[in-house]
């Protein structure tokens, strides 16, 4: 009787399948709690450490769970490294979709802030991904009072959104690299202009 | 040789910067700077903003404190020196509390005699006596030298001429202006003890 309910043929495979499932869940879950957690001065998980923590088969645990945090708005970013090595690809998690500004102002960013920052960034992108300070500030200066420049630049680099060299020059950080789609801030700023003229007419 | 494997570098690094140029130009980023430049200052702040708003992911991350960051915040509470030592070493110590110095001093460090004290006190009456004429006359003024020592002396002197009664000090309230005469027959019951900071 027993035999007949649970034939031993079929009941391996849902068993071994259910295992399967419990261990990528496990790991899922273990992915996650890793990425979320801040171990070090900067977020994110290299992938040398993420090998470690997961196994070899880590990047495709990681797009489990970018899948399963889609409901949550939330995605697993890679930022590949200055080696272009997987090992040094650094995983995050981010904001699947961009906030309001609204949103970004109640989050303690002002307009003029982010203002001074897309300027900044689209500038040096343009400029070969390097500027003086100067010519930025000179540059800026023009829009933005000169106390903000100051303190935005400061404070931008500070977290991570800028950064500078030895010789003094100012570069895109880790963190812009991270949480902006640079190409889209661009075509962004440049349609502004013509996305009004069209909304005139 | 020399020159030309130095003349050779160059060309590396002219060739090398003119590939970097070329990839830049090449890649999906670039942009006219002058067109871009233009384009940032005809729009707004707003517009802006909202460009960067819309292409902006922000980092979802926990912070919280772990048991390294722990015994960092303990090592760094622990090894920092108390604030009256901490910058001792850039502006030393905070020096000599001011205090008082008296004649009895000043003559065993030899910058007065007995005999030199009495007779520069003399001549400071004296002086004032004839400057004065019997009127007020404005105290800085009076114990002005020809340089900051030479004030203090006269300044210091001048405190025992009144303190002996034979001049008297009176401050204007409204202006803090300080004049000094010469007192007229026996000190009265009313003194009282005046700081004066000399300058």
């Amino acid at each position: 009787m027993s035999e007949s309910a649970n034939p031993p043929d079929a009941a391996n495979p849902p068993t071994e399948a259910a295992a399967e499932r419990a261990s990528l869940d496990r790991k899922t879950r273990r992915a996650f709690q890793v990425l979320i957690l801040q171990r070090g001065r900067n977020p994110g998980v290299k992938g040398w450490e993420m090998r470690r923590y997961l196994g070899k088969d880590y990047k495709k645990i990681l797009e489990v769970l970018s899948d399963d945090l889609k409901p949550l708005g939330l995605e697993v970013h890679l930022v590949p490294g200055p080696e272009g090595t997987d090992d040094s690809t650094r995983f995050l998690l981010r904001f699947r979709d961009s906030p309001t500004l609204t949103e970004a102002e109640t989050a303690g960013f002002r307009i003029d802030d982010l203002a001074v920052l897309a300027a900044t960034i689209a500038l040096v992108n343009s400029k070969q991904g390097r500027i003086s300070r100067k010519e930025l500030e000179s540059f800026l200066k023009g829009k933005f009072p000169r106390w903000r420049i100051d303190y935005s630049i400061d404070r931008y680099i500070k977290r991570g959104y800028l950064d500078v060299d030895d010789k003094e020059l100012i570069r895109i950080g880790w963190r812009t690299r991270a949480e902006i789609d640079e190409r889209s801030l661009m075509t962004l700023i440049l349609a502004q202009g013509t996305q009004n003229k069209a909304a005139g007419k | 040789m020399l020159k030309d494997s130095e003349a050779m570098q160059q060309l590396v690094a002219i060739v090398k910067l003119q590939d970097q140029w070329i990839k830049h130009r090449a890649s999906a980023l670039y942009i006219d700077p002058l067109l871009l430049e233009l384009k940032i200052q005809l729009i707004t702040k707003e517009e802006l903003a909202e460009s960067f708003a819309k292409c902006w992911h922000p980092i979802a991350q926990l912070d919280q404190l772990t048991p390294r960051g722990l015994e960092k915040a303990f090592v760094y509470w622990r090894e920092l020196v108390p604030f009256s030592e901490r910058f001792k070493d850039q502006f030393g110590n905070y020096g000599q509390q001011t205090g008082m110095i008296g004649l009895e001093e000043l003559e065993s460090l030899s910058i007065f005699t007995k005999e030199e004290f009495e007779t520069r006190l003399n001549a400071i009456n004296k002086e004032l006596v004839e400057r004065s004429n019997g009127k007020e006359i404005d105290y800085r003024d009076f114990i002005m030298g020809k340089d900051p020592e030479e004030t203090a002396l006269r300044g210091y002197l001048i405190a025992f001429v009144v303190t002996e009664g034979r001049a008297t000090l009176r401050t204007d309230p409204l202006t803090d202006q300080i004049f000094i005469s010469t007192m007229q027959g026996k000190p009265g019951d009313e003194t009282r003890s005046v700081a004066i900071a000399v300058r």
